[in-house]
């Protein structure tokens, strides 16, 4: 099935396909601080003791979770030119897909500070802190332990999931291949190694995270031992 | 006319065609959910089984099919399959391509379903004369049934928003019907905000379901 023609145009078309995942990293890396920013503040805002604002930043995550991805896209995307707001097609999927894991990692802080004990921003109030520092140099640090491996998992989903942006055309791996398998018409050669290529992207982060929640479920076995002794 | 008086006329014409289309969503989500289930079971039990090639299949199976995205794998069935004399209409491929990458994503979850049961219930199990098979389908299947509905309600509800994808291979569902609409009508912002209603009709009911199953399964633990 492989031949020296197969070869020749796999030779020809990986510089295109590697440039392409180039940008499918920028467009990833770009959604994903979008994301963690957001979320973090979705998730204090859910937290607020002012209703309105708890009330709109759950509402928020629900809509989003609920909604599909693409759908998302394209109200971004093709909606918002009815309102005047024409994007790119590469800056409506960063902020579609910043916005989109946002609710996710919303969701992913609230449990990490709710798995702070109590005790500890009652003891940081004690000894004079705001609310704001307790959460600032006490509750946050130590949330990081239980945030990290799936805000990892996050960057995995993040970066497969920027192939959707394919739909509205921007540039990324997923419409190069589609454009060179229309091209060549040979979809199964182009798709699978972009499957490889989307592997070699996402393999090593989920190594991350086992290795992560290894060393995350350690250093709570040790703090463990300690205060025991 | 404003966009929004258009869509208001136009109302009963849209609903018709969007719920035509999400039963069809219905369709491939249910067709997927039980394939991934079936396969999620198949390669659970290759990873709890004591063969090391039945393990190593399963660990490529899951490495491969959760690192790659849904959407290549759709491409991959539908385009590259047929390109290889192989031709899927496209609501059977997409019902293979999210079964297939649903079932990488259970069979890790049954897994860690498995392993949360004590290792004395299978050799109990085995003391009594039965077989490995039999001691994981009668003994500890059915007591990982707690732990694993919440990720599995959970997945159902990720299934059901990732069936959009079947669109771009021209599976008549939800997404589909409302490119077609849009297309046609150019009420893009008022079409897909209909679509995101449908999906949160039907998604909304499954994610409480999905909290109540998991305040049950924390309840069954502190007991």
């Amino acid at each position: 099935m492989i031949s020296a023609h197969t070869l020749a145009l796999v030779r020809e078309w990986m510089p295109q396909l590697i440039e392409a995942a180039g940008h499918t990293l920028t467009m990833a890396v770009f959604a994903y601080l979008l994301g963690a920013i957001t979320g973090l503040l979705l998730a204090l805002g859910g937290m607020s003791r002012r209703r309105w604002i708890a009330l709109s930043c759950r509402a928020y995550i629900e809509f989003v979770r609920g909604t599909p991805t693409l759908t998302q896209l394209f109200l971004v995307y093709f909606g918002l030119t009815s309102f005047g707001i024409a994007l790119p097609s590469f800056e409506a999927a960063v902020i579609t897909l910043g916005l989109h894991y946002a609710a996710y990692m919303a969701e992913i802080y609230r449990s990490g500070i709710s798995s702070v004990h109590r005790g500890q921003q009652e003891a940081a109030q004690a000894i004079g802190m705001t609310r704001r520092e307790a959460m600032r140099y006490i509750i946050l640090p130590q949330s990081l332990r239980v945030i990290l491996p799936p805000m990892t998992n996050s960057a995995i989903s993040l970066i497969k999931d920027t192939s959707v942006a394919s739909l509205i055309s921007a540039p990324e791996i997923m419409l190069r291949a589609n454009d060179l398998a229309s091209q060549y018409y040979m979809p199964m050669e182009l798709y699978l190694i972009t499957g490889v290529m989307y592997f070699l992207m996402a393999y090593p982060l989920s190594l991350c995270v086992r290795y992560l929640e290894y060393a995350t479920s350690r250093s709570h076995r040790l703090t463990a031992a300690e205060a025991t002794t | 006319m404003t966009e929004w008086a258009r869509t208001y006329e136009n109302l009963p014409y849209f609903l018709d065609a969007l719920l035509t289309g999400a039963v069809m969503t219905v369709v491939v989500t249910a067709g997927s959910f039980v394939a991934a289930v079936l396969l999620g079971l198949l390669f659970a039990s290759f990873k709890t089984s004591r063969s090391r090639l039945l393990k190593a299949v399963a660990y490529a199976y899951v490495e491969l099919f959760r690192a790659v995205p849904v959407l290549t794998q759709l491409f991959i069935i539908y385009f590259g399959l047929a390109s290889v004399g192989i031709k899927l209409d496209p609501i059977s491929a997409a019902i293979a391509g999210f079964g297939l990458n649903g079932g990488a994503y259970l069979a890790e979850v049954f897994r860690a379903g498995i392993a949360a049961i004590d290792r004395g219930q299978s050799e109990a199990a085995i003391a009594i004369g039965m077989t490995r098979g039999m001691a994981l389908r009668c003994i500890i299947l059915p007591q990982t049934v707690r732990v694993v509905l919440p990720p599995i309600a959970n997945f159902a509800i990720g299934l059901l928003k990732d069936t959009s994808l079947a669109s771009a291979v021209a599976a008549p569902e939800l997404s589909f019907q409302a490119h077609m609409l849009a297309d046609r009508t150019f009420l893009t912002t008022q079409i897909y905000l209909l679509v995101a209603a449908f999906y949160l009709a039907m998604s909304l009911p499954l994610s409480s379901l999905s909290r109540l199953l998991e305040r049950r399964a924390s309840r069954g633990v502190r007991a």
